[in-house]
């Protein structure tokens, strides 16, 4: 790509962005304003604003997603491996072979096409046995070379950055509104407006009931029974408004401070929807749950930020122009060009990251010493960071919000916590990736796995149909801070956008069904309701096996990828890097956790359509009152089906995927390097899987999970669909483990022992303290004020006031009696002018100084 | 004067000083400075006064020849004020844009031999004078003051008494003053007693009368007693024989001293008659309820300021503003600063502990106007211990800077003065057209009858309290400044800003209690309803008071406050 196209490509795409970011904002002004006072109650005008809005947003991110292509010539999507070998030797950037090594290749030519090739990178990767054969100057030589060498070689990976406006400039470090746009940045922008904008027309049905200015909500019980309330309807759409400009300036911030102030603007905005039916005490309830929870998380993102602040001086991600010359951004500071940080152990022996810039070339201070930080600082940093993720993720140990959160209205659930603000934190996950260490990678592994595992068994026993997918939701972002943490950060993000898919449209459907019962939410009063409401049911079918990752065994397509929905690809790509991961440094469970957790994932999710939609009805009178939703709300469904099940279509040669791979950082895909002076395998020595080691093992891993899925779908038939096994008796044998995970393994309880109950008997001695001592002696001091103030009134009226009155009272006698000067009789007056000439020369003569 | 020359050349000097060398120049050289046109020949630098000359002759002729059918008198003035005022304008745009360098002119410039200066000062004076005779005309039309009958006469006597300011205020000589007073006092006299039917008017016009003479013969006898010892009435050689009458060697209180001393109080005490400063201040409130609103308003400002304009012509002519600070007479001029303001502390607490009782609106503006005309005075008192305080601040460019400031508060309190007091006044005339009363209990319920008169009203008395964000706590804010400022040389001076001090809270009593009763006391029952209806004439022209007296407080106090100190920085070359 020529300069002059990239420049006039950047521009556009930023102003696109731009505006699809903005419009929401412009709605919510609007909508706020408009809201209440000039369209009424009765008006469905915010709806229709705030859809045009997002869905002028969604236009505009789609037309700045093929801008993009084109611009790119599409060349993240280009097969490098036929051109593979051709001009390998050749270290220049140019050259179009070199960057073969990234590109993913089918797992049959990656399994045996390498050798050949002069290619360490990779070879070193997957086999770190031959790393004597790279020599010192040779490790630089192809480090660089590699650098060049990522997916998109044609033009090293592009990305546009920039700033919009600046706020304040404090030395070194900018505080400004830029932008950061690659092709994650653009898939995400696409995939939040595509869905939310599914979402905004869905909620113009479900929202519908709020059309009133005499709202009975049955939840809210009053002296005069329900409460009734004017309809909300317009304060529900700004707010969705406001929501969507929150999640899209936080994908397209160029800082990570940035990030952080529209992720405090998305936990805002959680806030206020999870809250929407503020008279319900669960849901306000819920409302500050979520956001006290997101607090804790983000304590240890402030953290990072300081850290980040005092050692870099720096928040921009991408490197800008500053002062003339360029100045590097985190990840060129960190990573430099070729992805890896470089080691520099001083004689104190603590290990340090030396500062690097876009070329690689590094840092120093103005004294010749080179710049850097303490490594544990920069492990520091990226767990602070990744505090704030497993907050707005819902990971483990602060996932309990989420499923509370489920008292909002139900768009709200489909939009907030499955597709967009749980998002964030794997986003920013993926988005930060450069600044980890293969330490807080394990770190991040670990959480995952816990998540995913630990979500997935309370689904098993969840019977609130929005219950059990949040919990779902909680396990699928457990796999995805799996993947990332693992070193498939392609397979993260990937698992990332098919999610949000599928899981958008289960809530929407499960909506649907709610809508359709007469907000009736548990399952056992279900069953049999694909009859009633056929195109909920199927769709939601969709999206179940998608979640489940069920693929048809032995049958594939011509490019070699099994016939399957989104769901098996994402998920297959993660256990695949779980299982090399497993092979390269032990650590077991982060295989057979995810492994187990696809098992249970098909359980439950079949488990939750059989009871809603198959077999006979066991509450008759739900039965017979439920209907099939109107098109507004099943529209959104049928067309989210559709991209649940083929929006990955072609697994990982396909689209999506390959659109992610283009924005991989560039230490991903060669994983492990083994050099000296370089540190892709971190202090702890944990070997991160490259893209040849994965693809080896892709098969096995997916033929695994494939397997378990089978297994908890055919079990889930079994006890749910043909009730072959009785559900209640196997509760009943089980009932501690039950009773355990119906309590979600105590962690409320837990919180409640460690943290709640602490706190409110210190704030009982708190408040003793303060009724006993501070409060009597206010009252005391009180009382004291009172007498001194009877006092001091006392002597405000008899003297002040009177002194006051008595000399108003002079001074008006000596008014009134100064015009009796004016007596008006001429002969007076002539001789004052006497009087006075003769007293002031007097005066004067007599003053007259000496 | 040259005295070795024949009676032929003299003519031709006197004609060339009068008509000038070029007097017809294009008025684009004029305003750029270039073209000294105005400032050549004194019949051009007369020409505003020669148009209200030629203006009041013009209204005697309307009359001689019966052409008041077809142009009324009142049109005629109001031509003639308002082309008197625009020439007076360009004049002074000409001043402001005056390059000394390439025109070649110097000022100040004389006048007809000497007797008139023309400065800055002068043409600023000009503007404030016939501004304010173009509202005034504006105003007597709009209340109808004189009737067609009338109005030549009334604007004759009007015309009249503001050439006589103007002669006031670029006096450069005894003479002059004597005679610019008399001719400002002698047309006044016949408008307080213009209203002929009224007893109160009669009389008020007969003490008028007295009163002034009594005072004119005090002054004619204080001048004639400074000519003679001095042995010049011209203002520039004064202090220089002021300082050889009476010598270098040390002060002492002899024979010479105790004359001029006694000179100068009575020459001070013509002016303070028309300033009515106590104890000379007898005449005003009478005068002023006799009189219509209208000649109050007219008396109140006018003469006010024309006679400031004189007392600091001829202070500073005494003080000398050229001379080396070795004035032997430095100590006493200090003295009678500290004296001056002394007199006007107890003027303003006199004026402001009589207006409590008032009831008569014009009576209560009367004796506001003494109580302003006692603040004012403050700042002449503050500028003469500046001046002098050669004992502090030995450089006297340092001491022209501090008597700049005074007289620069001074010139902006007399503008935002004009613009309240006339606002009060065309306030109170209107409501006196409509009500027939002027006593201030009976303005009950006005705001919800004419809401712009008591809103115009409203900003007036705040303003004249001195409250901000209006003019009048601007001009009054500088003043005091002065005052403390002068504080630093002798204490008085702050003992005198406390007094002022303590006038503004008293001041507030009765202003607002015109207030009260404007907008909160109820209408009696069977008053009079008071109708002005929006956008009239009189309707645009109080609001346009209103505004102004917002705008010098706030916008307007910069270019004017800056306008000021050009203006009194023009006084000391």
């Amino acid at each position: 790509m020529d300069p002059q196209t990239l420049q006039t490509t950047g521009l556009t795409l930023k102003w696109l962005l731009t505006i699809a970011w903005l419009l929401p904002l412009l709605g919510f002004v609007v909508e706020l304003i408009g809201g209440g006072w000039v369209w009424g109650r009765y008006s469905k005008n915010a709806a229709y604003l705030s859809v045009m809005c997002i869905v002028t947003g969604f236009v505009c991110s789609f037309i700045a997603l093929m801008t993009w292509g084109n611009a790119t010539e599409w060349s993240a999507l280009k097969d490098h491996g036929a051109t593979h070998g051709t001009s390998h030797a050749e270290p220049s950037r140019h050259a179009s072979g070199v960057d073969a090594h990234g590109a993913p290749k089918p797992a049959a030519e990656a399994a045996h096409g390498h050798d050949d090739h002069a290619k360490p990178v990779a070879k070193d990767a997957a086999h770190p046995a031959h790393d004597d054969h790279a020599k010192p100057a040779a490790a630089v030589h192809v480090a660089a070379d590699h650098a060049h060498g990522t997916p998109h070689h044609a033009a090293p990976k592009v990305v546009f950055t920039g700033i919009f406006y600046r706020l304040a400039q404090f030395g070194s470090l900018d505080i400004s509104l830029s932008y950061y746009i690659d092709s994650l940045t653009l898939v995400m922008f696409t995939m939040v407006t595509f869905i939310a904008s599914c979402i905004h027309i869905f909620a113009i049905g479900y929202m519908s009931e709020e059309l009133t200015d005499n709202y009975a909500d049955h939840q809210v019980h009053t002296s005069h029974g329900h409460l009734h309330r004017p309809g909300r309807f317009h304060r529900f759409f700004s707010f969705l408004s406001l929501f969507c400009f929150s999640m899209l300036g936080l994908v397209l911030a160029g800082n990570i401070f940035q990030v952080f102030i529209f992720w405090e603007l998305v936990g805002v905005c959680s806030y206020f929807l999870i809250g929407f039916y503020t008279e319900r005490k669960s849901a306000s309830n819920a409302a500050n749950k979520a956001f006290i929870m997101n607090r804790v998380g983000d304590f240890g993102f402030l953290i990072g930020l300081m850290i980040v602040w005092t050692w870099f001086g720096n928040f921009q991600f991408g490197d800008l122009p500053a002062h003339g010359q360029t100045q590097p951004g985190l990840f060129s500071m960190v990573r430099g060009n070729d992805g890896q940080m470089k080691l520099h152990v001083p004689e104190s022996g603590q290990a340090e990251v030396v500062f690097k810039n876009q070329d690689n070339h590094i840092q120093t201070k103005p004294n010749g010493e080179q710049r850097t930080i303490p490594y544990w600082l920069l492990v520091a940093a990226g767990l602070g960071v990744f505090g704030g993720c497993i907050g707005k993720s819902a990971q483990f140990p602060l996932q309990t919000w989420l499923p509370d959160a489920m008292e909002g209205p139900t768009p709200v659930s489909a939009l907030v916590h499955s597709a967009t603000m749980v998002a964030a934190g794997v986003y920013l996950v993926g988005r930060f990736y450069p600044m980890f260490t293969p330490e807080v990678l394990l770190v991040i592994a670990y959480i995952g796995a816990i998540t995913l595992f630990l979500a997935a068994t309370i689904a098993v026993v969840a019977t609130d149909i929005k219950k059990v997918l949040a919990y779902s939701t909680i396990s699928q972002l457990g796999y995805m801070m799996l993947g990332l943490g693992l070193g498939g950060w392609a397979a993260g993000l990937f698992h990332l956008i098919t999610h949000a898919f599928f899981k958008s449209l289960m809530f929407l459907a499960s909506g649907s069904v709610i809508y359709g019962c007469h907000h009736v939410q548990e399952m056992p009063q279900m069953g049999g309701l694909r009859r009633k409401m056929p195109l909920t049911a199927y769709t939601m079918l969709v999206g179940v096996i998608a979640i489940a990752g069920l693929a048809i065994p032995y049958v594939t397509l011509p490019g070699g990828e099994p016939i399957a929905f989104s769901g098996y690809h994402s998920k297959d790509a993660i256990v695949a890097t779980a299982l090399t991961y497993m092979n390269l440094n032990g650590h077991h469970l982060l295989f057979f956790l995810p492994l187990a957790g696809a098992g249970i994932t098909a359980f439950y999710m079949f488990r939750l359509w059989f009871y809603t939609f198959a077999g006979e009805p066991r509450d008759k009178e739900v039965y017979e009152r439920a209907h099939e939703s109107p098109w507004v709300m099943v529209g959104p469904l049928v067309v989210l089906s559709f991209f649940a099940a083929f929006c990955a279509f072609g697994g990982e040669k396909g689209l999506l995927f390959k659109l992610l791979l283009d924005s991989e950082p560039a230490s991903v895909p060669g994983g492990y390097v083994a050099q000296t002076e370089y540190l892709s395998q971190g202090l702890l020595n944990l070997k991160l899987p490259s893209h040849e080691a994965i693809h080896a093992k892709h098969d096995r891993a997916g033929t695994l999970a494939l397997i378990m899925a089978f297994v908890g779908a055919g079990c889930a038939y079994l006890v749910y669909g043909v009730r072959w096994v009785n559900a209640a008796e196997i509760k009943q044998q089980f009932s501690g483990i039950h009773r355990f995970l119906v309590n979600k393994w105590g962690f409320d309880e837990f919180y409640d022992m460690l943290f709640v109950k602490p706190t409110h008997v210190v704030a009982g001695w708190c408040s003793a303290i303060d009724r006993v001592i501070f409060d009597g002696f206010l009252h005391a001091s009180a009382k004291a004020a009172v007498k001194v103030s009877d006092w001091d009134r006392q002597f405000d009226e008899t003297i002040v006031d009177g002194a006051v009155n008595t000399v108003g009272n002079w001074t008006f006698a000596i008014g009134r009696s100064l015009s009796v000067v004016q007596t008006g009789r001429m002969r007076n007056y002539v001789m004052f002018i006497a009087v006075g000439l003769l007293g002031i020369f007097a005066l004067l003569i007599m003053f007259f100084p000496n | 004067m040259v005295c070795d020359m024949n009676f032929s050349e003299l003519l031709s000097r006197v004609v060339q000083d009068t008509v000038g060398n070029n007097p017809f120049g294009d008025l684009s050289g004029v305003l750029s400075g270039k073209q000294p046109t105005f400032m050549d020949g004194s019949l051009l630098m007369f020409l505003p006064e020669l148009i209200v000359v030629g203006t009041i002759l013009a209204l005697l002729f309307v009359r001689l020849l019966d052409l008041d059918k077809v142009i009324s008198g009142q049109s005629v003035a109001l031509l003639g004020a308002t082309v008197a005022l625009l020439v007076a304008v360009v004049q002074f745009l000409a001043i402001k844009n005056l390059d000394p360098s390439t025109s070649g002119v110097v000022l100040p410039k004389t006048m007809f031999t000497g007797l008139l200066v023309y400065d800055a000062f002068t043409v600023f004076f000009k503007v404030f004078l016939l501004l304010f005779l173009q509202l005034v005309v504006y105003l007597t039309q709009l209340t109808g003051l004189p009737d067609r009958d009338d109005a030549p006469d009334f604007y004759t006597l009007l015309f009249g008494s503001t050439l006589g300011m103007l002669l006031m205020i670029s006096s450069n000589n005894l003479l002059m003053v004597f005679l610019g007073i008399e001719m400002t006092s002698v047309p006044s006299y016949a408008m307080v007693g213009f209203l002929k039917g009224r007893r109160t008017s009669s009389e008020a016009a007969f003490k008028y009368v007295v009163y002034g003479a009594g005072a004119a013969g005090v002054m004619l006898y204080g001048i004639s007693l400074m000519a003679g010892l001095l042995g010049t009435a011209s203002f520039p050689e004064m202090a220089a024989r002021l300082n050889l009458v009476i010598g270098s060697g040390p002060l002492k209180l002899d024979a010479t001293l105790l004359t001029l001393l006694l000179s100068i109080v009575m020459i001070l005490v013509g002016i303070a008659f028309k300033l009515s400063i106590f104890p000379f201040h007898f005449w005003g409130p009478d005068a002023f309820e006799g009189a219509a609103t209208e000649v109050a308003g007219f008396l109140s400002v006018a003469s006010k300021g024309a006679a400031f304009a004189l007392l600091i012509r001829v202070l500073l002519a005494l003080v000398g503003i050229d001379q080396a600070p070795s004035g032997v007479m430095t100590p006493v001029f200090f003295y009678l600063g500290i004296a001056i303001s002394v007199l006007a502390a107890v003027t303003a607490t006199f004026g402001n502990l009589a207006a409590y009782s008032q009831n008569n609106i014009k009576r209560l503006l009367a004796y506001s106007t003494i109580a302003h005309a006692g603040y004012m005075l403050m700042a002449v008192g503050a500028m003469m211990v500046l001046l002098n305080a050669s004992k502090h601040v030995p450089d006297p460019a340092a001491r022209w800077e501090l008597a700049i400031r005074a007289i620069e508060g001074l010139l902006f309190y007399l503008w935002v003065y004009m613009f309240m007091n006339l606002g009060a006044f065309a306030v109170a005339a209107l409501i006196r057209n409509e009500l027939f009363s002027e006593d201030i209990t009976d303005f009950g319920g006005l705001w919800t009858q004419a809401p712009v008169l008591s809103f115009t009203m409203a900003c007036c008395m705040f303003s004249l309290i001195g409250m901000p964000p209006f003019g009048g706590f601007t001009g009054k804010f500088m003043v005091f400044s002065s005052l403390f400022q002068a504080g630093h040389y002798h204490w008085a001076m702050w003992g005198v800003l406390a007094v002022a001090g303590i006038n503004t809270v008293f001041s507030l009593f009765y202003y607002v209690r015109v207030l009260k009763f404007m907008f909160i006391a109820p209408a009696k029952d069977g008053a009079r309803r008071v109708r002005v209806p929006a956008w009239s004439a009189a309707w645009f022209f109080v609001l346009s008071l209103a505004v102004l007296v917002l705008l010098t407080g706030m916008w307007g106090a910069a270019p004017l406050s800056a306008t000021a100190h050009e203006v009194a920085a023009a006084l000391f070359p």
